[in-house]
This record gives structure tokens, C-alpha cells and sequence, in this order.
């Protein structure tokens, strides 16, 4: 049974929410994005339908915040609300129709990316948690960490400074480059005491994509339902390193048993076309 | 006036900084701030806006610098509620939160430095709005009074209490149809736009005669005459502003 963080919405029934959801957060350049981008094919290679979901995507106010920040006057309490719409809107018109469908939910940034960003600008934490009650436990969170000396050239050098990922509407006397290591390293602390509290799965996101991305099979494995999970694959991945394919479910005569097929370094046939379209029609139309 | 125990509609004095270099210094609690907040709520059809439009002009004639603030109006949130609204996107839960960053919006931006800088501040609906239709929608009380835990508490809560039907005969008179987020047609309540409407808003009345002790609203039979309902908020206005004259700004 699926619970939320103490409150309900309105019309939101737990009790069929199959799926199964899996937070990935992490500071900028901790390389989230390109961890969704290799889980999600090797888990539809699995057999599992995914939908990946991260911040401003909503239909309702994604568009709405990107234009709110191009003005650089969005305050910290607007800017922590506008983000709760989004979430919340994402939250009840595509993750919980996709968890009900069965999907594995992959989402980048959760709540926990949210109350970062507002408790490193002053606003009351206990206010943001208080809002986020009802936002779904997630079956798993893993923290891509990265400390600031490697995260500012993974940023900076590579698309530059953004004024409010540099924290620039908090730090406005400070240059560019200043402002971004106090934001960041503010962040990072603020990160930290969350994985305590929330009970974070840690991840050093420092070494190469490949080694985070087995640490990161290996952990997912036992979150998925263990029914197609036997034998466990996680040992022969903790030791090489590298992908294990696993027969899909769909073409395994034995349904519940997905039989290890053996490894090819990161090179992924193409998706199994029935879940694409599984995806399009059960999953939600505002997803790109 | 003091409100709920569990509630704090405490002006930013709820924001501890996490970071005291990051923000401002530590902000004052509402008594601290030299302007004052007059609000009027009350169901659709109860005459509230009329009544602030009178005040308003009064507090005018009288030399103070009056700024009005009307719900729904932040130009950085707009847009995104229009879309919501005219696509039928809304939950109870998002219609929430998209009116709640049009408020914070605004109390960032005016409201609350405008009370820190001395105006007369008017609103046409407030928090109590919120707490009433989004209670109305199902969501949890608590969780929405939590939700506004920002917001500056007002000098006077003004509440126009009037009969559901007079409100209705008010509106079904004044208008050709009912929008379907006011007449509450999100929530399949009844098909018929005017019974749908009518239900909801008895759910909202049930919601502000419970916010009326909880709150110290200041009631107003809004069944009597324009001008009696006029001379009973000028004379609880004036009641606040007595010791106020730094706030005119002409004599």
C-alpha cells in the first residue's frame, strides 16, 4: 500500500497504485539526466513501461513558470508555490495514472529538490513540508552527490551561469561565479540534512556515468517487484559493471522468471515497440 | 483579534532564515507594520466589492494613500490560471495552489511591502476566500490554512453575511450564465449550472460561519441598505485609523 508524506487530495485512492516510483535527485550537474536517459531504455528492455517526469513539465504551469523566472522578480514564496502547482498538477495527471497502470515512474527531481531551493532562500521549511504532506512516498530516492569543487566545472564549464541556478535572487551583491558556490554549496547542505531525514539512497556521482549507472541498476533491481526478479542479477552487476539484459517479460515463456541473457556494454536495442504504445495511449498526454 | 491556535496567518514572522546572510533581516510581525490591511470576503452576490469601492473612495477623500489589490490579479501567475481555467485542467488541489502564488505574488510584491512603507491597503477577497472554496472542493482544512501560513493578517476582516438566495437572485440577475469553476461545476455536484451553483456556494457559506469566530470576522448584514452597511465600515475603518494620520498623504 502506497502512502503520502501525512495528507490526502482529494479523490486520490493509494490503493491500486501498482507501479512503482523512483526518485533521482541531486544538485545541478550531478548528471541526473543522463542516468534517466540510460535507465529508462534498460528498464523497457526489461519489460517495464516507464514514465520519466521531472520539474516545470506540468501543462499547467510549466510554461508559466519559465516565464515568471525570464523576469528575474519572482519571489521565493511565489517561486515555492508556483513550483507546488507544478508538482502537484504532474503529480495528479501523470504520476498516479502511470502508477496505476503499473509503470515504473522515473522521476528527476522530487519534492525534496523543492525544499532545497526554498529553505536555502529563507523560507520556512516546515511551511514546504507542511505543503508537500501530500505529495506520494516514493519507493526509492537516490542522491546523485557530488560536492561543489567537482560540480563547478561540470556546470559552469559546460553551459555557464544561469542567474537562478547561481542563486543570483539571493546573493545579489556577489558576482556571478561567488554567488553560484555559495548557492550551490547552501544546496548541497541543505541536500545532505534531507538524505538524513528522508533516508536518501547516496550515490557518489563523481566517478564516471557508467559505474553510477550500475550502482544505480544493482539498487533498482530490489525495488522492483521481486517476482521477475528471480534470480537476483545484482551480484554479476555489482561485479562487472555493466549492463545486464534481462529477457523481457513479454517474450519469456516462464512469465515470472526473466532469465539473465548475459551483458553488452551499454548498447540497447531499440524499445519494445507494444509498451511505446502502451505508454502513448495509457500514460498521459501531456508527457513529451 | 487572535486567530485559531494552530494557525499562524502570521505575516512573514513564520520564515525563520535558514541562510541569515542569504535574506533580509528578520521580518516584523504585522503590529510593527505602520499600514493598514482592510479586506472584505463574502459569497458572490453579497455585495462586497461595492461596499469597498465606497470605502475606498472615502479613505481617498480623506487624504490617505490607498492601494486596492483585487484576488486573482498577479500578472506573473495570469496567465497560467486562465489556461487552467479555460482548459479545465484544475483540481481541487491545483485550483489551490495557482490562487495561492497569485496571492503570494501579490504579498510579495505589494501587499506586504506596502504595509511596511504605511499605505491603506484595500483587498477584495483574501485568504479567507481561499479557505472557504478550496474547503468547499474537498481539500483539507488544515492543510489550506497551513497553505497561507504567509500571509499578513489583516487590521479589519470585513464579511458581508447574506442568504444564499438573495446572493443567487443577485447574480442570476446580473449575469447570463455562471462560470464553471465559480458555479462549482468541477465538482459534478449537479449538471445544472444554477443548482450546482447553489450547493456549492451553501458549502461555501457553511465554511465562512465557521472562519467568523475562528478568524474574528467582522460581520455585516449585508441585507441592509448600501449605505447602512457604508456607515457601520467607515466608522469601524475610522476606528484604526485614528492614530494614523501619518498615513494621509495630502490633508
Amino acid at each position: 500500500m502506497r502512502h503520502t508524506y501525512g495528507k490526502l487530495l482529494p479523490g486520490l485512492n493509494l490503493s491500486d497504485l501498482a507501479g512503482k516510483l523512483i526518485v533521482i535527485e541531486g544538485t545541478d550537474g550531478a548528471g541526473r539526466t543522463t542516468q534517466i536517459n540510460l535507465l529508462r531504455p534498460w528498464l523497457e528492455e526489461m519489460g517495464h513501461a516507464v514514465l520519466d517526469t521531472g520539474m516545470t513539465r506540468s501543462a499547467l504551469a510549466g510554461e508559466g513558470i519559465r516565464r515568471a523566472k525570464e523576469g528575474n522578480n519572482l519571489g521565493r514564496v511565489t517561486q515555492t508555490l508556483f513550483y507546488a502547482t507544478d508538482f502537484i498538477d504532474r503529480m495528479e495527471n501523470e504520476i498516479v495514472p502511470a502508477l496505476r497502470a503499473g509503470f515504473v515512474v522515473l522521476t528527476d527531481r522530487y519534492i525534496y529538490s523543492l525544499m532545497a531551493r526554498g529553505t536555502v532562500r529563507g523560507v520556512d521549511p516546515v511551511w514546504i513540508r507542511d505543503i508537500y504532506s501530500v505529495a506520494l512516498k516514493p519507493d526509492a530516492v537516490f542522491y546523485l552527490r557530488l560536492g561543489v569543487e567537482q560540480l563547478i566545472p561540470r556546470v559552469i564549464f559546460s553551459r555557464g551561469f544561469d542567474y537562478w541556478e547561481s542563486g543570483v535572487d539571493i546573493f545579489p551583491g556577489l558576482d556571478m561565479y561567488e554567488s553560484f558556490c555559495n548557492y550551490q554549496k547552501a544546496l548541497l547542505a541543505e541536500f545532505d540534512r534531507l538524505s538524513t531525514q528522508y533516508g536518501f539512497e547516496a550515490v557518489d556521482a563523481s566517478t564516471d556515468a557508467k559505474i553510477v549507472f550500475a550502482q544505480l541498476q544493482e539498487r533498482i533491481l530490489t525495488v522492483l517487484d521481486p517476482e521477475f526478479l528471480r534470480p537476483r542479477p545484482a551480484e554479476s552487476v555489482a561485479e562487472s559493471n555493466i549492463a545486464v539484459r534481462i529477457t523481457p517479460r513479454h517474450e519469456s515463456s516462464e512469465r515470472s522468471v526473466p532469465r539473465l541473457e548475459g551483458v553488452d556494454d551499454f548498447t540497447f536495442r531499440p524499445f519494445v515497440p507494444s509498451l511505446r504504445a502502451l505508454r502513448h495511449t495509457n500514460g498521459n498526454s501531456h508527457a513529451k | 483579534m487572535d486567530i485559531g491556535t494552530n494557525v499562524r496567518i502570521g505575516p512573514f514572522e513564520v520564515f525563520f532564515p535558514a541562510q541569515p546572510a542569504a535574506v533580509e533581516s528578520a521580518h516584523g510581525t504585522h503590529r510593527d507594520y505602520p499600514g493598514r490591511l482592510f479586506i472584505v470576503e463574502g459569497i458572490d452576490g453579497s455585495g462586497k466589492s461595492t461596499q469597498l469601492m465606497l470605502l475606498h473612495k472615502w479613505l481617498e477623500s480623506k487624504g490617505y494613500g490607498v492601494v486596492f489589490s483585487e484576488w486573482n490579479s498577479s500578472p506573473l501567475v495570469k496567465d497560467t490560471t486562465k489556461l487552467g481555467k479555460k482548459k479545465k485542467m484544475l483540481t481541487p488541489a491545483t485550483f489551490s495552489l495557482i490562487h495561492s502564488t497569485d496571492f503570494a505574488d501579490r504579498t510579495e510584491k505589494n501587499i506586504l511591502p506596502l504595509m511596511k512603507a504605511g499605505a491603506v491597503v484595500l483587498c477584495d477577497r483574501y485568504v479567507y476566500t481561499a479557505f472557504a472554496r478550496d474547503v468547499a472542493r474537498g481539500m483539507d482544512r488544515k492543510w489550506v490554512r497551513d497553505l497561507y501560513r504567509f500571509a499578513v493578517k489583516p487590521t479589519v476582516a470585513f464579511y458581508f453575511r447574506v442568504p444564499l438566495e438573495t446572493a443567487i437572485g443577485r447574480i442570476t440577475a446580473a449575469r447570463d450564465c455562471l462560470k464553471y469553476y465559480e458555479a462549482g461545476l468541477d465538482l459534478g455536484l449537479s449538471d445544472e449550472p444554477i443548482q450546482s451553483f447553489r450547493i456549492f456556494q451553501g458549502h461555501i457559506l457553511e465554511e465562512y460561519e465557521r472562519m467568523i469566530p475562528e478568524f474574528g470576522l467582522t460581520v455585516i448584514d449585508a441585507t441592509l441598505p448600501v449605505e447602512e452597511q457604508q456607515a457601520q465600515v467607515r466608522r469601524i475603518a475610522q476606528g484604526h485609523l485614528s492614530r494614523a494620520t501619518d498615513l494621509r498623504i495630502r490633508p
